[in-house]
C-alpha cells in the first residue's frame, strides 16, 4: 500500500497518536452516548431562553401587528429582512463545504461538513421564520405558493423576486436537508449498533436499515455525488435570487447589477465565519482537536480572507459605478453610507467585512485560535451590518426628500433577532446531543492516508526524503494538537 | 273514497295474538329500557356497536347544533316602510350651508357622510376648507352630550324649560340684564328668534364675541368711511397684493373664498393669458399665505407699524413720522412694493392681519390712495362673517362682576377657553344666577354653567346664513338628531313662550317674508339650490375721511419691541379651536411646519441657536400674567426675535380627542384701544424638557432634485416651458413591458403647482371619502400616518445671493434663514403605467387596470411591504395595526358613533394590508353607472376626485386622457407639464405643472 501514501508535504487532517476507527467513534460519539456536561447545560439554558424570547416576540407581533416593530411608511423592511438575508447567507457555507468541496475532492471537508450542514439547515429555518413573521398577514403565508385555489384560481406573480425567493429557499432547504440526512446514514447506523433499548429502536428506524454492505456503501457514495451535483448550483442560485429582491427594484442602492456575485461571495464569507465561530467552540468543548485541526482552521481563514476581499472589490465597484453613472440619487445614497445618519452602520460594514479580515493574510493570525474566533465574530457582525446598510440606508432616503425618515428599532425588533440566535443555538445544541457532530464514516477514511500518525510512521520508516520530512515537521509547529517533542528525536 | 283496505304488518297482526294486542296499545312494540340505561347497569354495560354509532351520531349532531348557536347578531334591519327617497346604495344630496358658504351634503341610507362645496356658491365656488370637510365627523362625535344637563346631572327638557323660564323671569323682574353671548350670528332667522326673545324679555342684551376678532377692521372702516363693516376683499381683481401679516389663504376672514379668488390670477387659464398677480407678504411667522407669496419679507411684529407707515409715506409721497424702518431688506421691499402698487392703481390691494384700529386705518388710507375701493375692496356688499365687538364683552364682564347680570346664555361661544380674561370671566360667571350654555358638549364654558341645553349639529338643524350682503344660504337637516339635543333657537323660542316653536316653520315664514319676497323665488327652489343671491349693490364712491394716526401706530409697534415678540396666529386646520375634538383636523399636518397634533413655539433656527434652544426643547413662554411650556420648532422664515404660537390648542374640555393637545395661548392676547391684539412680548427660557413633535415631513429641502420644477413669471412669458425640462428631444426610453391598448378610458390627473396653496383641504376630503384611519400623535411620530394624499413642502433658502436647496450647503452659510421660498406639492399614487409596485408583489395584490389605474386588492394582500419599498414616490401606506378594531385607536374614528361617518362604498382595511390612493375608484364606478343608467357616454367632468372637488383653487384636474378634449388632456399638453421622476420611465399618470413665481420688477 505504500504507493498510496499521501504526499508527506501535505499537512495531516487528523492528529493524535493511536487513532483507530474505534477511537474516532468513541470520541465523536462521546456527547451522544453520555449525559451532557455542565457546559452544554449552561449553553442550552441560555439558548432556550433566547428561543423563548423569540416565541414571545413573534407571538407579540402576530397578536398586535407589524406595528410592534419600528418600521414606518418609508422604511418597510429593516431588521426583519436584514435578519433573513443574514441567516440565509450564513447557511451558505454548509452547501459549499458539502457539495463543492466534495466535488473538488477536498478531503479536509470531511471533519467539518456535518456541523456546517447542520448549521445551514438551522440557519435556513431561522431565515424562514423571518419570511413568515415579517408578513402583515402571516396566516396567509401560503399565498405566495403557486397552489391551486378556489379564488377563481389566482396565480402568483412570477415576475416578483419574492416568488423566486420562495422557490429558492424551499429548494435549498429541501436539498440541504436531504444531503445532510443521507450523509448521516452510516453514522446513525453506528450509533444504532452501539445503542441498546429504545434508543436502538429509534436509531434503527432513522438509519433506514443501513447494513454496511459494499452495495450500500456504493449506493451511498453515488447518491452523495449526485446530491452534490444538484446542490452545487444552489450555492450560487439562492443568494443570487435573494440579491434580486433588491437588484430588480428601482431603489437607489438596491438597483445594482453586481448584486448576485457580490451576495454569493458575501454569503460564503459569512457562512465560513459562522462555521469558524461554531467549530472553534465545539472543537474545544467536545475535545475534537484531533479531527478539527489547525489545517482546517487555517483553510477556513483563507476562504474568509478570499471571499472578504471579493466582497471588498464589490464594495469598491459599487462606489465606482455610483460615481460613474452620474445618477444623483445613487450617488447620494452611497455618500449617505459615510456621511448620513447611519454612518456608523456603514463604518461597521466596511470595517468588519473588508478591513478586519485583511489581518488573515498573516499566518500568525490565521493560526491563532483566539484571534480567529474573534475575527469570525467580527465578520458575522459586519455581515449583519452590510444587510442593514443595504436595506435601511437605501430605503430611508430614496427619491423624494419629503418622505425621508429614520428607522429606530423597537424592543420587539431586537427581541426577534436575539431570539432567532437563541433558536439557532438551541437547535444546534440539540443536534450535537443526538447526532454525531463530525462525520465519523468520512473521517475514518482519512486515518490511513492523511493522519498525523500515518505520516509519522512514514518518517519513522524513513520512506520520505529528509528535507521533505523537515518541511512537514516544520508545518506542524502551528498545530495545537501536536506535541512537537514527538518529532525532536526523529 | 275512503280506503277500507287494510294491510297487515306481520303474522302476529293477522293472528292477533294476545301478546300483540297487548303491545299494540303501546307506542313502541318493545319497551325501551330507559330506566335500565339510566340506572346502573345500562351505563356500565359495554356499548354495543350500534349504540356506539347512535351515541356518536347524537353527539355529533348535538355538537353541530351547539356550534351553530353563536352566530353573530346582525343589528341592521331593513326598512319596514321604505322612505320614498332613500334607496340603499344610492346617495342623496342636500343643499346646506357651513360658515356661510353653500355646501352639498352627501347622505347614504340617511347618514350624512361627506361634505362638498356647492359649485353655485358665489364665494367659495365649490371649494371647501379642511374644517368644512371634517365637520361631518363632528356630527358623530361621541364626546358630545346625550341630552340636557343641569348642575352636571341629566335632566329632561321640560324640567330645563321650567327651571330656565323661572330664572329668566326672576332676572327680568329684578331688572337685571339677560345676556346672550354668541359668536357672530349672520343668520336672519336666528336674529329674528333673538328679536322675539327680546320682546319677551326686554332686558336681553346680545353680546357678539368672536374668539378671533376683526373688530379693528370694522371700527377702522367706521372711522375712515362711516361704515362699520367688514368689507369684502376681492383678491381676484387685484394684480398686486401686499399683505402685512394677513394669512388670507389660511385663516384670515374667509380663506376658502380668498383662495378661489387668489388662484384665479395664478392658474393655468391666467398664465395662458400671460397674466399673473404679484403678491408681496410682510410677516413674522411663516404663514400659509407667506409660503405662497412671490416675495416674502420677514419683519418683526414691532416693525409692522413702521413698515406700513413707510409704505403709506411712499405711496402718498408725504413724509410720515415714525416711518423709519431699521431693517434694510424690508425697507427696500417697501419701496419696491410701493412702486408696484402705484403702477397697478385700481387693481392693487393692501391688507393687514392686525386688529388695531390705527393700523387698519393706515391700511385704509393706503388702499384709498391706490383706488382700491370699488375695485379690490367692496364696502357696499360687505362681509357679515365676523361682527364681534371686543369692547362689548369687556363691558359684559364688568356688568357681571357688578351683579347687574341676572342670566347669561352662551351660543357658539366659549370665553372660558378663548378669552384672554378667561380667569376673570370664570369668577364673574359665579355671580350670575342663571347661566345657560347651548354647547353640544360640556366645554370649558358650558361646564361652568348651571344648565347645558345642547344645540343640534348644523347637519341636524334648520337654519340660514347671510355671509355677504345679498347672499343667503339655507341650512337644512340631513339626519334626525343623533342625541337628545334641541336646536338653540327652539330653546329660545320655548323660553320666550313663542306660540309655534317649530323652527322649520319659523325659518320658512321668515324667508317667505324677507328673502323670498325680494326675489320672487319659491321655498322649494331654495331647498334644492340652497342659495339666494341678490344682485350686488353698486358701488358708492368712498372718500377716506379718517386720519392716519402715525403716532399710535408707531407707539403700538414700539410697545412690542421688548424681550421676544410673541406672534399669536391661527393654524389652518384647527383655527380658533372650536373643532379641536376632531381627529381628522388634528392629524392634518400644518401646511408649513407639517406638525400634527400640537402647537409649538416656532423660532427661527438662527435665533434659536443664539438662545441655545435645540429642536423640540421644551421652553417656558412667560409674561408676568401667564406662562405655557411648549416644544420648540425650528421654523425657517420666522423673523429673528419673534416666536409664533397657534391658538386653538390646549383645550381642557373639548372631548377625548382634543383635550390636552398643545397649550392654550389665548391668555397672551393683549388689548389695545379695546381691541384684541394678537401679539405680546414674552420671555423664553429652556425648561430642560424635550418633546418630539409629530411631523409628517422631517426633511425640508429638495436637495437639488428635479422633483420640483420652477420658473419665474418673466421667464415664463418668454418661454412657457421654461424650467419644466421640456426642451429638446427627450432621451429615448426602452422597457421590458408589453404595451397594452387602453380602448376605454385612461384616467390621469394634472396638478398645477402654481394654483395649489398647500392648505390641506384635499387631505381631509380624501380621508373622509376613503375611510382613511386616523392614527394619533404617537403613530405619526413613528412616521406612520395613513394619508393617501400628502402635500410635500420644500424650502429654498435664499442666502448670500444663492438659492440653497441642499441641507449640507446650508451649514456653511451665515445668513439668518429668514428669506425662504416655499413650494407645496400634492403627492399621491402616480398610477404609473409601468408601476414598480406591481412587478414586485408576490401575490398580484396590486395590478394595473385597462383604464390606467393601479389597483390594490386588499383581500389578496399578504403584507410583505415590498411594493411600498419599491415605490419611488413613497405613497403606499401600510396598516401597521388593526385601526378599525383596536381599542388603542378608539379615540379617533373607531367607535360606534364615529364609524357611522364611513363611506359604505369603500371598505375599511384590515391590519397587515397595504393601501394607497385608488383614484376614488368608487366615484369612477358610480360615474360610469350613472352614465349607463342614463344611456349616455361618460362626459368629462362627470367624475370628480374627492381631492379635486374640495380644492378651492382648482389645482387638481382629473379626467380621461383618451378624450383629447377633456380638461385634463388639455392641461397635460400645457408646456409647463412635467412628470415627477420621469427619468425612471415608470410613466406616471399624474402630471405636474411648474411653479411660477412672479418676481415683478424685483431684481432677480
Amino acid at each position: 500500500m505504500s504507493s498510496h501514501n499521501e504526499s508527506i508535504l501535505r499537512e495531516p487532517l487528523i492528529t493524535g497518536k493511536d487513532i483507530t476507527y474505534k477511537r474516532i467513534t468513541d470520541e465523536v460519539l462521546l456527547p451522544v452516548e453520555n449525559k451532557p456536561n455542565k457546559a452544554w447545560w449552561i449553553g442550552f439554558i441560555v439558548s432556550a431562553l433566547g428561543a423563548c424570547l423569540w416565541v414571545f416576540a413573534v407571538s407579540y407581533t402576530f397578536w398586535n401587528g407589524i406595528g410592534a416593530w419600528g418600521l414606518n411608511k418609508t422604511v418597510g423592511w429593516a431588521w426583519d429582512i436584514t435578519g433573513f438575508v443574514w441567516w440565509v447567507g450564513i447557511g451558505h457555507a454548509g452547501t459549499l463545504i458539502s457539495a463543492v468541496l466534495l466535488l473538488f475532492r477536498q478531503n479536509w471537508r470531511n471533519s467539518i461538513n456535518r456541523s456546517a450542514e447542520a448549521m445551514t439547515i438551522f440557519a435556513v429555518i431561522c431565515a424562514a421564520t423571518y419570511v413568515v413573521s415579517h408578513m402583515g398577514r402571516p396566516w396567509l403565508a401560503y399565498w405566495p405558493l403557486p397552489l391551486p385555489n378556489q379564488f377563481g384560481s389566482i396565480w402568483v406573480n412570477f415576475n416578483s423576486p419574492l416568488v423566486w425567493d420562495v422557490f429558492a429557499i424551499s429548494t435549498y432547504f429541501t436539498v440541504s436537508l436531504v444531503f445532510w440526512y443521507v450523509g448521516l446514514l452510516p453514522d446513525i447506523a453506528t450509533i444504532r449498533d452501539r445503542a441498546t433499548g429504545l434508543k436502538r429502536r429509534i436509531y434503527s428506524v432513522l438509519s433506514f436499515g443501513w447494513n454496511g454492505s459494499v452495495k450500500t456503501w456504493q449506493r451511498f457514495e453515488t447518491v452523495c455525488l449526485i446530491l452534490a451535483g444538484i446542490a452545487t448550483p444552489l450555492v450560487l442560485s439562492v443568494h443570487t435570487i435573494v440579491s434580486m429582491d433588491f437588484a430588480t427594484s428601482v431603489i437607489p442602492g438596491w438597483h445594482t447589477t453586481i448584486f448576485p456575485p457580490y451576495f454569493v461571495a458575501g454569503a460564503i464569507f459569512s457562512g465560513f465565519a459562522m462555521v469558524q465561530t461554531l467549530l472553534l467552540v465545539t472543537r474545544k468543548v467536545l475535545g475534537l482537536e484531533n479531527y478539527i485541526t489547525m489545517f482546517h482552521i487555517e483553510s477556513m481563514n483563507k476562504i474568509i480572507v478570499l471571499t472578504g476581499s471579493i466582497v471588498g472589490v464589490a464594495y469598491l465597484s459599487e462606489f465606482f459605478i455610483a460615481w460613474y453613472s452620474g445618477v444623483e440619487y445613487e450617488q447620494y445614497t452611497f455618500l449617505q453610507r459615510f456621511v448620513g445618519p447611519y454612518w456608523w452602520a456603514g463604518c461597521m460594514m466596511y470595517g468588519c467585512n473588508v478591513l478586519m479580515p485583511q489581518l488573515l493574510w498573516f499566518k500568525k493570525i490565521r493560526t491563532n485560535i483566539a484571534i480567529s474566533w474573534c475575527l469570525s465574530i467580527v465578520v458575522n457582525i459586519g455581515m449583519w451590518f452590510e444587510r442593514f446598510v443595504i436595506i435601511v440606508n437605501s430605503l430611508f432616503r430614496d427619491y423624494v426628500p419629503s418622505s425621508w425618515a429614520m428607522f429606530y428599532p423597537t424592543w420587539i425588533d431586537i427581541s426577534v433577532f436575539i431570539g432567532s440566535i437563541g433558536l439557532f443555538f438551541t437547535l444546534f445544541l440539540l443536534f450535537i446531543r443526538v447526532l454525531p457532530s463530525v462525520a465519523m464514516a468520512e473521517v475514518r477514511l482519512l486515518v490511513k492516508t492523511s493522519s498525523e500518525q500515518s505520516k509519522k510512521k512514514l518518517i519513522e520508516e524513513g520512506k520520505v526524503k529528509k528535507e521533505e520530512a523537515d518541511y512537514y515537521i516544520d508545518s506542524l509547529s502551528t498545530y495545537d494538537s501536536v506535541d512537537q517533542a514527538d518529532y525532536v528525536k526523529l | 273514497m275512503e280506503s277500507t283496505k287494510k294491510y297487515w304488518k306481520g303474522l302476529e297482526e293477522v293472528n292477533n295474538t294476545p301478546e300483540f294486542a297487548e303491545h299494540a296499545k303501546n307506542e313502541f312494540a318493545e319497551p325501551i329500557p330507559v330506566d335500565e340505561l339510566l340506572q346502573g347497569s345500562g351505563l356500565n354495560s359495554v356499548a354495543p356497536r350500534r349504540d356506539f354509532l347512535k351515541a356518536m351520531g347524537f353527539g355529533l349532531g348535538a355538537v353541530s347544533l351547539a356550534a351553530c348557536n353563536v352566530a353573530p347578531v346582525q343589528k341592521s334591519i331593513p326598512y319596514l316602510v321604505k322612505p320614498e327617497e332613500v334607496t340603499p346604495g344610492v346617495p342623496n344630496y342636500y343643499a346646506s350651508s357651513y360658515k356661510g358658504g353653500a355646501i352639498i351634503v352627501k347622505t347614504r341610507e340617511g347618514r350624512p357622510i361627506k361634505i362638498e362645496g356647492n359649485p353655485a356658491c358665489p364665494i367659495n365656488r365649490g371649494g371647501t376648507d379642511s374644517q368644512a370637510q371634517a365637520s361631518v365627523l363632528d356630527l358623530y362625535d361621541n364626546s358630545k352630550l346625550k341630552g340636557p344637563l343641569k348642575g352636571g346631572a341629566e335632566y329632561s327638557w321640560d324640567d330645563v324649560d321650567t327651571y330656565v323660564k323661572r330664572g329668566l323671569a326672576k332676572a327680568q323682574a329684578a331688572g337685571k340684564t339677560i345676556a346672550l353671548v354668541s359668536s357672530t350670528i349672520n343668520s336672519p332667522s336666528t336674529k329674528a328668534v333673538i328679536a322675539e326673545f327680546s320682546t319677551q324679555y326686554p332686558a336681553t342684551k346680545h353680546v357678539t364675541y368672536d374668539a378671533i376678532s376683526y373688530s379693528g377692521i370694522i371700527k377702522a372702516n367706521e372711522q375712515s368711511f362711516g361704515k362699520a363693516v367688514l368689507p369684502q376683499y376681492r383678491f381676484d381683481k387685484a394684480n398686486v397684493i401686499v399683505s402685512f401679516g394677513a394669512d388670507f389663504l389660511g385663516s384670515w376672514i374667509s380663506p376658502t373664498q380668498f383662495s378661489t379668488q387668489y388662484a384665479s390670477n395664478r392658474n393655468i387659464a391666467s398664465l395662458n393669458n400671460k397674466k399673473m398677480s404679484r403678491h408681496i407678504q410682510f410677516e413674522s411667522g411663516l404663514s400659509l399665505t407667506g409660503s405662497n407669496a412671490d416675495s416674502r419679507v420677514a419683519i418683526k411684529l414691532s416693525e409692522e407699524g413702521p413698515a406700513l407707515l413707510s409704505l403709506y409715506a411712499e405711496v402718498s409721497g408725504a413724509s410720515v413720522s415714525g416711518a423709519s424702518l431699521n431693517n434694510q431688506p424690508a425697507n427696500a421691499a417697501i419701496k419696491l412694493a410701493a412702486k408696484e402698487l402705484l403702477a397697478a392703481k385700481g387693481a392693487a390691494l393692501v391688507v393687514s392681519g392686525s386688529n388695531s384700529v390705527a393700523v387698519q386705518t393706515t391700511v385704509n388710507a393706503i388702499n384709498s390712495l391706490l383706488g382700491s375701493y370699488g375695485n379690490t375692496i367692496d364696502l357696499d356688499n360687505p362681509s357679515y362673517q365676523y361682527a364681534g365687538k371686543d369692547e362689548d364683552f369687556t363691558l359684559l364682564l364688568t356688568d357681571m362682576n357688578a351683579g347687574r347680570v341676572g342670566a347669561v346664555m352662551f351660543l357658539d361661544a366659549n370665553p372660558a377657553y378663548s378669552h384672554p380674561l378667561a380667569k376673570e370671566f370664570t369668577e364673574a360667571l359665579k355671580k350670575v344666577d342663571l347661566s345657560i350654555s347651548f354647547a353640544d358638549r360640556p366645554d370649558e364654558t358650558a361646564s361652568l354653567c348651571k344648565v347645558i341645553a345642547p344645540n343640534h349639529h348644523y347637519l341636524e338643524a334648520w337654519g340660514d346664513e347671510n355671509a355677504l350682503e345679498g347672499y343667503y344660504t339655507l341650512v337644512q337637516p340631513t339626519i334626525n338628531p343623533i342625541f337628545n339635543t334641541r336646536q338653540a333657537e327652539v330653546s329660545l323660542l320655548t323660553w320666550a313662550n313663542y306660540p309655534n316653536q317649530d323652527y322649520y316653520a319659523f325659518v320658512r315664514s321668515n324667508w317667505e317674508k324677507t328673502v323670498l319676497a325680494a326675489t320672487g323665488k319659491k321655498w322649494d327652489d331654495v331647498l334644492q339650490s340652497g342659495i339666494i343671491s341678490l344682485p350686488a349693490k353698486t358701488g358708492g364712491a368712498y372718500a377716506f375721511t379718517g386720519s392716519v394716526d402715525a403716532g399710535t401706530v408707531a407707539k403700538e409697534s414700539a410697545a412690542l419691541a421688548k424681550d421676544i415678540e410673541l406672534h399669536i396666529y391661527q393654524s389652518v386646520s384647527i383655527g380658533s379651536g372650536a373643532q379641536a375634538n376632531n381627529p381628522l383636523l388634528q392629524e392634518v399636518p400644518d401646511p408649513v411646519s407639517k406638525v400634527t397634533w400640537d402647537n409649538y413655539a416656532a423660532i427661527n433656527p438662527k435665533f434659536a441657536e443664539s438662545l441655545g434652544l435645540k429642536q423640540f426643547d421644551v421652553v417656558a413662554i412667560k409674561t408676568d400674567k401667564y406662562s405655557v411650556e411648549l416644544p420648540v420648532l425650528h421654523q425657517p422664515g420666522q423673523a429673528q426675535g419673534t416666536i409664533s404660537v397657534a391658538v386653538g390648542y390646549g383645550r381642557t374640555k373639548s372631548g377625548k380627542v382634543g383635550d390636552g393637545v398643545g397649550k392654550n395661548v389665548y391668555p397672551f392676547i393683549t388689548y389695545t384701544q379695546g381691541n384684541a391684539h394678537f401679539a405680546n412680548t414674552v420671555t423664553v427660557s429652556n425648561t430642560g424638557g424635550y418633546e418630539e413633535l409629530a411631523q409628517t415631513q422631517t426633511h425640508h429641502t429638495i436637495e437639488g432634485r428635479n422633483v420640483i420644477r420652477e420658473t419665474t413669471f418673466a421667464d415664463y412669458k418668454k418661454d412657457p416651458a421654461h424650467g419644466s425640462g421640456n426642451h429638446g428631444e427627450k432621451h429615448p426610453t426602452y422597457d421590458l413591458w408589453n404595451k397594452y391598448d387602453q380602448p376605454g378610458h385612461n384616467w390621469v390627473m394634472a396638478i398645477d403647482l402654481n394654483a395649489c396653496t398647500g392648505c390641506g383641504a384635499c387631505i381631509v376630503a380624501c380621508n373622509v371619502e376613503n375611510n382613511v384611519p386616523v392614527v394619533g400623535k404617537d403613530e405619526v411620530r413613528r412616521r406612520r400616518e395613513m394619508h393617501w394624499l400628502r402635500i410635500d413642502r420644500y424650502y429654498t433658502f435664499n442666502e448670500e445671493g444663492k438659492a440653497i436647496t441642499e441641507e449640507h450647503e446650508l451649514e456653511g452659510t451665515k445668513g439668518n434663514m429668514e428669506n425662504v421660498s416655499v413650494v407645496h406639492q400634492p403627492m399621491l399614487c402616480q398610477h404609473c403605467e409601468h408601476a414598480p409596485c406591481e412587478t414586485v408583489c408576490p401575490v398580484l395584490a396590486t395590478v394595473h387596470s385597462t383604464e390606467g389605474l393601479n389597483h390594490m386588492a386588499y383581500n389578496r394582500c399578504v403584507g410583505t411591504r415590498y411594493c411600498a419599498n419599491n415605490c419611488p414616490y413613497k405613497v403606499r401606506r401600510f396598516n401597521w395595526f388593526n385601526y378599525w378594531n383596536d381599542s388603542r385607536f378608539d379615540n379617533y374614528l373607531n367607535n360606534e358613533f364615529t364609524q357611522l361617518v364611513l363611506n359604505p362604498d369603500v371598505t375599511t382595511r384590515f391590519r397587515g394590508v397595504m393601501e394607497k390612493c385608488s383614484m376614488c375608484i368608487q366615484r369612477i364606478q358610480a360615474g360610469k353607472l350613472e352614465a349607463k343608467m342614463e344611456k349616455r357616454a361618460l362626459v368629462d367632468g362627470d367624475i370628480k376626485m374627492a381631492c379635486q372637488q374640495a380644492c378651492a383653487s382648482n389645482a387638481i384636474i382629473f379626467g380621461d386622457a383618451n378624450d383629447p378634449n377633456s380638461e385634463v388632456s388639455k392641461a397635460l399638453k400645457n408646456e409647463r407639464t412635467y412628470y415627477v421622476l420621469e427619468e425612471l420611465n415608470v410613466q406616471p399618470g399624474v402630471g405636474y405643472m411648474t411653479k411660477v413665481t412672479n418676481t415683478g420688477s424685483q431684481e432677480a
